[in-house]
């Protein structure tokens, strides 16, 4: 039993595919020799920096697997290696990842945000833009602006997760405007980020102005010489900003999504304006209201109202595995016991899970939990 | 009884320089007495005298058995089919001269059609109702088509020598006028199908300016194929051929006019109206000069000339460019990469 214990261990330590890291040899670990190779996230990050970030069947895999390991691929070194280039007093530069359903777009953009977390820099992550424009439970008209409406479910849910991933901003960065809210409430200039977050999730009501606020403050306040934070705004799912929505009014028609609060101040953050940070973002098309199933292009998710807006931005295409990358993927579940059938471990095995998944990431972790 | 038999042939308009004429041949059940050809195979073989081996064929001689007689009636034996008599070389058009259902032991060729038995071919051509239920075109070969062009040529004018290429067709007879017109043996002769008319033009040959064949487009609608660019118009409105073919020589003549004529309103066309995309004064020239400007590329200078100088930059002509083909071709791998190189370029990453 000792000795089939001690084989096992070796196979652990001998894996090709895996690489540890710290936070110090994170930065190590972000090379193009490490293309196709994995790396552990500390539980600690995975905590703070993903509350509501991580794909659903990713978080039961760190549940299952008791890690968080990502792949290195080239979509993400690309955008990580002009972050790390990027020039404070120049406008905000606009990424945008694509690709075919399931490819990992938003692993890619869970792991740039990773990076940027780990550089010191605040993430503002919209988890999924989606969520904003349907299936909206309550629908407040806005107190600050009749025209639009407020969502406050959706709101206090993002301002409690950002407060998490961001604790150590929220006492540094000061208003600089003063807000009323209400006769009696009013937030003064000069009071840190962290009592405008617990107003507004406190005070559900004026939760979205709350997250307009918030926004609008940091977008006034990265780049300029006396901030000393970079501001990265990461949005999954931007095609759901020049979309339709399925929320409609009172009267049965269908609020327009610039309509909306929340949406409205993300398009103002979208926009590059601002200096001192970067935007990144993804298309969703799983989660998409009144698109096709199989478009993944940037124009046709984002549409001509969006395109126009977005541009000029880098589109990065997400590919599926190639084969190298298939490879360290297969040895990673080898080595986790995730395959269990001893017909997958040989040659014929692995050519069927290429053939049946395509070397689709999804469809092949899918696939894997059966074989 | 005779069933009436369907031919129809393309014959060629006016203005038409003459080609090839084609000739369709379309089958009904064919029963066309007079040429020999009969529903059965003809048994041309004469069996010299009475077969030798009579045993099977008589029971003894008639005169032995006195008044009974069983006289079996004498069955000629089938002799070798047509096929095995016939020459290589023959004349074809011969055997089959007319459209006739498949025979066969006419027909040399040894051909199965049919569901194959398990493990087997499928079944043979003796006795195939397949083979005979569909049309075949046995009497359209190659040196039948050329006998029906000889019969035909004494009625035909001698091609223009000076039309020797399409393009010398194209230049000379910019419109092609396609008719059908049906030849059939039946209480009547007429057809309504004979009334209609295909006109086409090729726009190139239409003096058009850029407005003009924007509006002609317009006009025009689906009748205007983009790969080959020519104009269709098939007119059949009428009850005759001559009076369809003045109506689509009509209309060919107004669009013309009218897509030359500017109407007031037509000052109010706006982008979404626009065919094809300019890049010059949209969003996206907008938003690359913005952020050229902030970047401060170009240095302190007036508005107007800021903007010039900007436009002139190689990379922003690259980017134009870009954004161009994107918005013009459609988005695939190849446009997508080489408008994320000019804007890589544009904002010097």
């Amino acid at each position: 039993v000792s000795s089939r214990r001690l084989w096992l261990r070796m196979i652990h330590v001998c894996s090709r595919s895996r690489l540890c890291s710290l936070s110090v040899s994170f930065q190590a670990c972000q090379s193009e020799k490490h293309f196709g190779q994995y790396y552990t996230l500390p539980s600690a990050h995975v905590r703070t920096v993903f509350p509501h970030g991580l794909p659903m069947r990713y978080k039961q895999q760190v549940k299952t697997f008791n890690e968080a390991c990502m792949m290195v691929r080239p979509p993400a070194l690309e955008v990580i290696s002009s972050l790390k280039k990027t020039d404070n007093s120049k406008p905000a530069v606009r990424y945008l990842f694509y690709g075919l359903k399931g490819s990992g777009k938003t692993m890619t953009l869970c792991h740039t945000i990773h990076f940027c977390y780990t550089q010191g820099w605040l993430v503002l992550h919209v988890p999924d833009a989606h969520l904003w424009v349907k299936n909206c439970k309550e629908l407040l008209p806005s107190s600050f602006n009749s025209s639009r409406y407020d969502q406050p479910l959706q709101a206090t849910e993002w301002l409690r997760n950002f407060r998490i991933t961001n604790e150590p901003f929220l006492s540094k960065i000061k208003t600089k405007q003063r807000y009323v809210w209400t006769k009696r409430e009013s937030t003064e200039e000069g009071s840190t980020l962290g009592e405008l977050v617990d107003q507004g999730i406190t005070r559900v009501k004026t939760s979205s102005d709350v997250v307009g606020a918030v926004m609008k403050e940091l977008r006034l306040q990265s780049g300029q010489p006396e901030s000393d934070f970079r501001l990265a705004v990461a949005v999954d799912g931007v095609n759901a900003l020049w979309g339709r929505s399925t929320i409609r009014k009172m009267n049965n028609t269908a609020v327009d999504p610039e309509e909306l609060t929340l949406v409205y101040n993300l398009r103002k953050l979208m926009k590059n304006d601002w200096t001192g940070g970067a935007i990144i973002t993804t298309l969703a098309q799983t989660g998409a209201v009144y698109t096709s199933k199989y478009s993944y292009l940037p124009k046709e998710l984002l549409g001509e109202k969006g395109f126009d807006s977005m541009d000029p931005f880098i589109p990065v295409s997400v590919p599926n595995y190639s084969e190298k990358e298939f490879e360290s993927c297969y040895l990673y579940y080898m080595d986790r016991h995730w395959l269990q059938y001893p017909h997958s471990r040989t040659e014929d095995g692995k050519k069927e899970l290429i053939f049946l998944s395509n070397r689709n990431p999804s469809m092949l972790e899918r696939i894997c939990g059966f074989h | 009884m005779v069933c009436p038999s369907l031919f129809s042939i393309v014959t060629v308009g006016e203005n038409m320089a003459a080609h090839t004429s084609r000739a369709f041949l379309s089958l009904g059940r064919i029963n066309v007495p007079g040429l020999g050809l009969h529903k059965s195979v003809s048994r041309v073989t004469y069996s010299t005298g009475l077969s030798t081996d009579s045993s099977k064929a008589t029971t003894g001689s008639p005169q032995k058995g006195g008044k009974k007689v069983l006289s079996k009636k004498y069955k000629r034996e089938p002799g070798d089919p047509r096929t095995e008599l016939m020459p290589v070389d023959q004349d074809w058009t011969a055997v089959y001269p007319v459209a006739t259902p498949f025979i066969p032991d006419a027909i040399p060729l040894p051909v199965r059609m049919g569901c194959p038995v398990k493990g087997g071919a499928p079944p043979e051509k003796k006795g195939n109702l397949e083979l005979i239920k569909i049309p075949n075109f046995l009497h359209l070969t190659p040196a039948a088509i050329k006998k029906h062009c000889e019969a035909l040529k004494p009625f035909c004018t001698e091609w223009p020598s000076a039309l020797d290429t399409d393009a010398k067709c194209d230049e000379h007879f910019p419109i092609k006028v396609e008719t059908k017109s049906y030849v059939s043996a039946g209480p009547s002769i007429r057809n309504p199908a004979a009334r209609i008319v295909h006109l086409s033009v090729k726009l190139s040959s239409l003096n058009l300016n850029d407005q003009a064949r924007k509006k002609m487009l317009k006009l025009v609608g689906d009748r205007y194929c983009k790969d080959t660019d020519i104009l269709t118009i098939t007119a059949d409105r009428c009850p005759l051929k001559q009076q369809n073919y003045d109506y689509a020589m009509y209309l060919l003549t107004v669009l013309y006019h009218e897509s030359w004529k500017i109407e007031a309103w037509e000052a109010e066309k706006t982008v979404a109206d626009m065919e094809e995309y300019s890049w010059e004064g949209s969003l996206s020239q907008e938003n690359i000069l913005d952020v050229l400007v902030r970047m401060k590329e170009a240095g302190e200078g007036e508005g107007e000339e800021v903007r010039e100088q900007l436009l002139g930059r190689r990379e922003v002509q690259e980017y134009k460019d870009s954004v161009t083909r994107l918005k013009n071709e459609g988005e695939n791998e190849s446009t997508m990469l080489q408008y994320k190189e000019a804007v890589k370029k544009v904002l010097k990453l």
